[in-house]
């Protein structure tokens, strides 16, 4: 997986999704790429916890529609904006990328 | 991405984490809680996929991975791995100390007493010696003074007249600015018993040159220095800790009036709490223009004098001007000063020779500093020992333990803990013992340090240090610690990293344990050796100070209390004083319990000394001529030997009749007579006063008394001339102060006081009184030898106690390592006597070889305490002969009971166990 991609998708999947708990994101994450990104827990919740410490999401405890306890995380404005500019920035970097890969320039 | 930007992320990935580490986000079992959850969902997730139930949590753990290895990832990226890591060694050390509690009080305890005595010494050296005073820039401050002396290696600042001083201040192109101050005790009692202040006389331009603002009001400036007060008539400023004591830090207090010695003065201003004034060792209650002392003392001022030197002048040079400029600047004004300053009549030329010259004064000046900068460092050297002496134990201590636990050290190298992962882990253990040590010093201090200041105070002579932390202070306390934790961990940190994985399969590892012992023998041997230099210290300033005690004084202390009558205030003129000081001593007579009283101008052990020159007639034309001031005067009126129980040894005392206008005459002690006189009587032959003067008086000695105490118990009896108060006829002694002598029939002399004022006050109401017994001046005056006694004793004390401890604990574990190889020579035969002798004879070289150290020691140390000690020589050959016994003493006593107990070895118990 590329270097602080991670943190990204999370983001992303908290945006889509709302509050969802970790094990929800890792499903989600799993859905899109059709089974290709299996998270561990040792990988997720070290990236969930980065992000809550420097205040991009905030978790608490709740309950999940089957009645189990959980801990939901969601998006903080910080998240949001920090969101926004890494999106920009991968879109950027993607572009250079293709553009560099195609030989098109 | 460029650079910065990696480095600017980096950065703020490492302030997360610090600041993670700072407050740990969630708690653990909290996080343990969320991944429980998870592997759950994600079990029921499979159990709905299909899959067995059994194979369900394991199809779980595949896909989402183990809780535990998940709280490590969480942690590694959490907090600084460093920071972590030292977390762990606190962690891991306090459970090590919290398991040997009796050990771990024993060893903080003393490195608390030993760093606490260290830092109260090192805050009284730092605040006399080593602080800039508390002002702008003190770097820039000078004192003027002449020829450069050093006195007990503290250079002397010299004493000007005001006429001196008015000089410098008409030259203001020689500094930045200049200032004069002096110290003074006012009297704010009008009558009667004195209540005195602590003051100081302070040119205009003082708080100005010092760069000091007052915290309320305003200082004063040149305007307010004029003999009868500027704009506002006299002002005072007066200090933070004398407003808060008299006015109870009310804001009020500005423009309300004291009274000094009976003159108004109006509070202008409040200093800050920092500013003690200029001199170190004293502080201040109020401060007072300098020419106001022209109305304070009316017609008993100095200010005119170009003889009464008691002016110290400071003086801030300019930024551009070295020291040597302004000095140089000085010089070359120095004629001019010098011939306007000049007295009628004095000899002149050493006066007009010396050069001036200025001196740095960061950290001010002070008197006191002659006196306590040897004691005291001989005093910080007295307490640097008994640090090393403690952490030679602490040392030994760890260094038993570190081998008591070399088994469980192997199994954790076989483990694959890297040795300086274990050198570490003992080393932080070492750590936390001595900051312990230190914060609980710190505390101490700040007690010993106030306990050491109040020691020093006595009477109306208060001393004051600045005691509170500074940096310096912390970065002591700080440094020592970390230096002791690397003197007493380093020996067990080397052990444990030179632990051997294979001594883990060994039992016990006892391999390495005579490498240990010897470590620790060294360590003994040198704990005995500093011992031996702290009791032979305590021991030469203990009988310094009991010799001084003993010393005879000549005259009855106990029974004596004296009392300083003051008639600046008295409408008396200067003519009739003496017959004021008559009427005084004739009421103080007529009281009960009263046995007698009598007049002088100097009392034994005040301090001062009156030594003019006097030329002796030896009979046959011969004329001995006193040098300096190997004679020393007194003015004395009648029944003065009486009352101080001094003996007449042949003549007559000096009786009524001595009055002006009758023959001169004068007392002399036996020893003026022996070194005037030889083995002549001195009775009939004549001597001069004041010889060379134009006012030498001429004298036939009518009588002499036995030798008592002059001014100080240290120094022997000077050679002592008296001549009768009712006889001086000079107007260059006013007489403003006299003391009035009261010999107590029985009881404390001090509970006459209300009486004698009672009386006192009668003949006149303004007359200002001090009352002090004489026991107390003497007991003042043997302040410093009683410190020194007093400290080096109690520390002596304590290296004992150590190193009895150290032997003790060096010959326990030397016979429980050799227990099998002596229980065995037990079971073939030996004696238990032979087989104690095997053991003692071991500490015995140790202690030998301490002796031998500490006394090499001691000797080259004799030379630095030589100046403090009395009555003894400084390296006194019984006392360093008593030290060594002491410590054999102390080694036989440490030893024995280990030594028994190895000639008790029960070898059956022995086998059994083996």
């Amino acid at each position: 997986m590329l270097q602080g991609t991670l943190d990204l998708m999370v983001l992303q999947t908290l945006d889509t999704l709302g509050p969802v708990h970790g094990y929800a994101i890792a499903g989600r994450l799993e859905q899109v790429s059709s089974g290709a990104l299996q998270l561990n827990m040792g990988t997720l919740y070290p990236a969930l916890m980065r992000l809550e410490q420097r205040g991009l999401v905030r978790g608490a405890w709740g309950a999940t529609e089957t009645n189990r306890r959980a801990r939901f995380y969601s998006l903080t404005a910080a998240g949001r904006r920090q969101l926004a500019k890494e999106r920009e920035s991968w879109d950027r970097m993607a572009t250079i990328i293709h553009t560099l890969l195609r030989g098109d320039a | 991405m460029t650079p910065l930007t990696t480095l600017l992320r980096l950065l703020r990935e490492w302030a997360h984490r610090a600041l993670g580490e700072i407050r740990p986000a969630r708690r653990d079992d909290d996080l343990a809680e969320e991944l429980r959850l998870h592997a759950e969902m994600a079990a029921d997730d499979a159990r709905r996929r299909g899959v067995p139930a059994a194979d369900a949590e394991r199809a779980a753990r595949l896909q989402a991975g183990g809780v535990s290895q998940a709280m490590e990832a969480i942690r590694d990226q959490q907090g600084l791995p460093l920071v972590a890591g030292a977390r762990q060694d606190v962690r891991l050390a306090l459970r090590t100390l919290r398991a040997t509690p009796l050990v771990t009080t024993v060893v903080i305890g003393s490195l608390a007493l030993a760093t606490g005595a260290n830092t109260a010494i090192f805050s009284l050296v730092n605040s006399l010696l080593l602080r800039a005073l508390p002002v702008r820039e003190p770097q820039a401050l000078v004192h003027v003074t002449d020829s450069v002396t050093t006195d007990a290696g503290v250079t002397r600042v010299r004493a000007w007249s005001y006429p001196q001083w008015d000089q410098i201040r008409q030259r203001p192109q020689l500094f930045e600015s200049a200032a004069a101050w002096s110290f003074v005790q006012f009297n704010r009692s009008t009558g009667g018993e004195a209540r005195f202040v602590d003051g100081m006389w302070a040119s205009g331009s003082y708080f100005d040159t010092l760069g000091v603002r007052a915290l309320i009001g305003r200082t004063f400036s040149p305007l307010d220095d004029r003999s009868r007060g500027g704009p506002e008539g006299p002002v005072a400023v007066i200090s933070y800790a004398y407003w808060r004591r008299e006015f109870g830090g009310e804001a009020s207090a500005i423009g309300r009036t004291v009274r000094l010695n009976a003159v108004p003065f109006t509070v202008v201003g409040i200093t800050p709490p920092e500013f003690f004034g200029t001199e170190v060792g004293r502080t201040f209650d109020v401060i007072v223009p300098l020419s106001t002392e022209a109305l304070v003392r009316g017609t008993d001022s100095v200010l005119a004098s170009a003889s009464t030197n008691f002016l110290t002048i400071i003086a801030r040079v300019r930024p551009d001007q070295p020291l040597e400029s302004a000095a140089a600047a000085l010089r070359a004004s120095q004629g001019a000063i010098r011939h306007a300053t000049l007295e009628p009549g004095a000899p002149s030329e050493p006066y007009l020779d010396s050069p001036f010259t200025v001196v740095p004064a960061a950290t001010g000046y002070s008197n006191f500093r002659r006196d306590y900068q040897a004691p005291l460092l001989v005093l910080a050297a007295v307490v640097a020992l008994v640090l090393l002496i403690g952490c030679m134990n602490v040392a030994n201590l760890l260094l038993a333990r570190a081998t008591a636990r070399s088994h469980q050290l192997s199994i954790q190298l076989a483990l694959g803990a890297s040795r300086w992962r274990l050198a570490r882990q003992l080393f932080s253990e070492s750590l936390m013992l001595a900051g312990c040590g230190a914060a609980l010093g710190l505390v101490v201090a700040r007690f010993s340090g106030r306990f050491l200041v109040s020691q020093l105070s006595a009477g109306n002579d208060h001393v004051f240090l600045d005691l509170s932390m500074d940096t310096r202070v912390l970065a002591f306390t700080t440094t020592t610690a970390a230096v002791t934790a690397l003197l007493f961990g380093i020996a067990p940190a080397l052990r444990a990293a030179g632990a051997r994985p294979i001594d883990a399969i060994k039992e016990g590892g006892r391999s390495s344990s005579q490498r240990t012992h010897g470590a620790m023998a060294w360590l003994v041997a040198g704990q005995v050796a500093m011992s031996v230099v702290l009791v032979t210290a305590a021991g030469l300033f203990i009988q310094s100070f009991a010799s001084l005690v003993a010393r005879p004084l000549g005259i009855d202390a106990d029974r004596i209390l004296v009392v300083t009558m003051d008639s600046e205030r008295t409408a008396v003129d200067a003519a009739d004083r003496l017959s004021l000081y008559e009427r005084a001593r004739d009421a103080a007579r007529s009281l009960p319990n009263v046995a007698d009283a009598s007049l002088s101008f100097l009392t034994p052990m005040s301090g001062g000394g009156f030594t003019p020159r006097v030329a002796v007639d030896n009979g046959a034309g011969d004329v001995r001529v006193s040098a300096n001031d190997d004679a020393s005067g007194n003015l004395i009126a009648t029944r003065w030997f009486s009352t101080f129980g001094t003996r007449l040894v042949a003549g007559r005392d000096f009786s009524d009749a001595d009055r002006t206008g009758a023959p001169r005459v004068a007392i002399v002690n036996e020893r003026f007579a022996r070194r005037f006189f030889g083995s002549t009587s001195p009775l009939g032959r004549t001597m001069t006063a004041f010889a060379g003067l134009p006012f030498a008086r001429r004298m036939t000695v009518v009588g002499v008394s036995a030798d008592a105490i002059y001014a100080w118990p240290h120094e022997a009896v000077p050679p002592t001339w008296y001549m009768p108060l009712q006889q001086l006829d000079l107007p260059e002694f006013p007489l403003s102060i006299v003391k009035l002598s009261v010999r107590a029939q029985d009881g404390p002399p001090l509970l006459l006081r209300k009486s004698l004022e009672q009386a006192i006050t009668t003949v006149d109401p303004h007359l200002v009184l001090t009352f002090q017994p004489l026991s107390d001046q003497w007991h003042a005056s043997l302040a410093r030898e009683r410190l020194l006694a007093q400290v080096a004793g109690f520390f002596g004390a304590i290296a004992l106690l150590l190193a009895a401890l150290g032997l003790y604990g060096v010959t326990a574990y030397a016979v429980s390592r050799r227990r099998s190889e002596l229980g065995i020579r037990l079971a073939l035969g030996a004696a238990p006597r032979q087989v104690m002798r095997l053991v003692l004879a071991r500490t015995s070289s140790l202690v030998a070889a301490g002796i031998l150290a500490g006394t090499a020691g001691s000797v080259w140390g004799s030379a630095f305490v030589a100046g403090l000690i009395y009555g003894v020589p400084a390296a006194d050959p019984l006392t360093l002969a008593g030290a060594a016994l002491v410590l054999v003493a102390v080694g036989v006593a440490a030893s024995w009971a280990p030594a028994r107990r190895a000639g008790r070895i029960d070898t059956g118990i022995l086998l059994r166990e083996n």
